[in-house]
């Protein structure tokens, strides 16, 4: 399986500022990949590295092989949809798909023009009048059109209504299913991607808590109930990623390759949602813990 | 790339084309009738001292005639103007509106290099902005070509006064509308590229801009080449005897008075009408001032630039602008590398 995104000691500074700090990820080929974290996470600064919007401070990214942004051939191979889904206010749909034919030698005119057909968009009309969901497909026409084999999308649903994001989700599984990309999108939000990834990274503070196929996470995944005993009596094998506790039941979720098998756990699935939580909240326990014991050592 | 830059440039051209097309229909309007006034003036076959009265009364009743007076002044200042409202309204926004709607995004991920997306955008647009000015300028240098012959052959009067060395002539008339323009194209760009916000982009470029309009007449063209000096006699130098300044230099018709004043026989520069010949210039003495002055040792002493000097000082002060221009172009592209978007 080779790696679409391969980042290793991946930073990157504004000012004096870090914003991504020893990121080493890779992102494997023939995957929807969601990449989830918290606010501030680095997503944004690790997908416009990836892109070449921006250059590193530190280590080294390659996207489909190369250096991002490289040349025309590299821009050609990955397209990118920002936050927010910018297009020009002042130029109609048409333009902005002549505009996709001019820029890009593998253009797909007919992709294009179906698309813009099926989803109802007036060619005439200002980009600028257009609602949120609609100029979200029309940047998502302009980056599959051109024929790309990476498709990054940074939080392309954050600012659509329900509805709105549940149509493009599917509009973009479409696309993707016609057009056998690899996809790499970034949210906050662990209920959008489970609709569409097929594979999950968690990344907190610029490190990756947790990567690999979502069917693979579930099943390896187990939320444990039963009375309350201290999970560090638990065997070898399981890994506790979070505990809660009341007066007399304890409930894990822990991570295990083999059956649990002690007979005083009531075992259940866990849900990506849960997961995904489950992984940020250890890293913001692991965070606050760092910080108290540094505030100690200062006293 | 040549497209979109039309596209996204589309209605400043044609805005631009129509200011154009209206000021050219203005001067074909009026100027084939101010060449025939010239043409039927007493300037047309005119000898000697007869020349300069011919062309101040030519002048004169042109002033007092709409709207000759309303169209030079019109002129000069749009010509000015122009590169100010290029670098304000082509040069500011095209990289801070990017930067600020974050288009750039868009833009920048299709397949060709930012380097080239900036390459094509500043190039034909900066062509552009070259074009527009020096258009206006042709066709003013035209229309007004009556009224340079007039003041060359002395005349003058309040308004029609600067002769083709005057800092709103040199600046409007040959070849340094392309550099101001181009200048206040790239100073706009480079604004917006550093300060990222269109409107406040703006506003440094219209500072700096006319900032720098002031500062080449008075500081900087006197500098250009060092000018030549000479010393004449007060009758030759056609002292104006208010201020003691020479209002030709002998010899050299045309030249460009940097400095004059007169000297005593000491060398030391006077800066009053000596008292032995106040008298003189009220017409109460038979002697002349200028006989006057000179029967007691004084003379003139003249800094100016020969008139044969206009041509290589339009050169200088059009490639330091284009010079200038191009280094804002380069800091451009420096500012949108990737390590500081």
């Amino acid at each position: 399986m080779s790696a679409v995104i391969a980042a290793d000691g991946l930073g990157k500074r504004y000012r004096r500022k870090w914003a991504l700090t020893d990121c080493t990820l890779s992102v494997p080929a023939g995957h929807v990949v969601g990449l989830v974290g918290p606010n501030g996470a680095g997503k944004t600064t690790l997908l416009s590295l990836a892109t070449g919007l921006l250059a590193p401070d530190a280590g080294t990214i390659e996207v489909l092989g190369g250096r991002p942004a490289a040349g025309p051939a590299q821009l050609a191979r990955v397209g990118f949809l920002a936050q927010d889904a910018p297009v020009y206010a002042g130029l109609s749909v048409a333009d902005h798909l002549k505009l996709g034919a001019r820029l890009n030698p593998g253009w797909d005119t007919g992709l294009a023009r179906g698309r813009v057909d099926r989803l109802d968009l007036d060619p005439g009309q200002k980009a600028g009048t257009l609602s949120g969901g609609q100029r979200a497909q029309l940047a998502l026409t302009l980056a599959v059109a051109k024929r790309p084999e990476l498709l990054i999308l940074d939080e392309p649903v954050a600012s659509l209504d329900p509805l709105a994001r549940r149509e493009f989700l599917q509009d973009l599984m479409e696309a993707v299913a016609e057009q056998e990309l690899s996809v790499v999108l970034s949210s906050h939000l662990v209920a959008d991607l489970e609709r569409v990834c097929d594979y999950l990274i968690v990344l907190v503070a610029s490190r990756v808590r947790v990567a690999g196929p979502v069917d693979e996470l579930l099943a390896v995944h187990h939320l444990l109930s039963g009375p309350r005993r201290d999970p560090a009596t638990l065997p070898d094998g399981l890994e506790v990623i979070s505990a809660s506790h009341t007066d007399v039941q304890t409930t894990l979720l822990v991570r295990t390759s083999g059956p649990v098998l002690d007979p005083a756990w009531t075992v259940s699935e866990v849900a990506l949602e849960d997961l995904v939580l489950a992984y940020m909240s250890q890293a913001a326990g692991r965070r606050r813990r760092d910080n108290r014991r540094h505030l100690e050592v200062q006293k | 790339m040549i497209w979109l830059t039309w596209r996204q440039f589309r209605v400043q051209a044609l805005t631009a084309a129509a200011a154009l097309a209206a000021f050219a229909i203005l001067l074909a309007v009026t100027g084939p009738h101010l060449a025939s006034r010239y043409a039927a003036s007493a300037i047309t076959g005119c000898h000697g001292f007869g020349c300069q009265s011919a062309a101040i009364t030519f002048l004169s009743q042109l002033q007092a005639t709409s709207p000759y007076a309303v169209v030079y002044l019109l002129g000069l200042a749009l010509i000015l103007v122009a590169p100010a409202i290029i670098g304000i309204f082509w040069g500011a926004p095209l990289i801070a509106r990017e930067l600020e709607t974050r288009t750039f995004a868009l833009a920048w991920n299709q397949s060709i290099t930012r380097t080239r997306w900036l390459v094509v955008k500043l190039t034909l647009t900066g062509l552009a902005a070259m074009a527009v000015t020096e258009a206006l300028s042709l066709m003013y240098v035209w229309w007004a070509h009556p009224i340079g012959k007039a003041i060359d052959l002395g005349g003058s009067t309040s308004l029609f006064s600067g002769g083709r060395f005057s800092s709103l002539v040199f600046a409007t008339h040959g070849i340094t509308p392309l550099g101001y323009a181009a200048f206040a194209f790239a100073l706009g760009s480079a604004a917006g590229a550093l300060i990222r916000r269109t409107v406040p982009a703006m506003a440094v470029t219209l500072a700096i801009f006319a900032a720098v309009q002031i500062a080449m007449p008075l500081g900087v063209r006197p500098h250009l080449i060092p000018p030549d000096h000479t010393v004449a006699t007060i009758e030759s130098a056609e002292l104006d005897f208010g201020n003691l300044t020479a209002t030709v230099v002998p010899g050299r018709p045309g030249a460009w008075i940097l400095s004059s004043g007169a000297i005593n026989h000491a060398g030391q520069t006077v800066t009053n009408l000596p008292v032995a010949c106040q008298a003189s210039v009220l017409g109460l003495k038979p002697s002349s001032p200028s006989q006057c002055m000179e029967s007691h040792g004084f003379r003139e002493a003249i800094t100016y630039e020969p008139a044969n000097r206009y041509w290589p000082l339009q050169w200088i002060e059009t490639g330091i602008f284009l010079v200038l221009a191009l280094a804002l172009a380069g800091f451009c592209f420096w500012r949108l590398g990737r390590r500081r978007i």
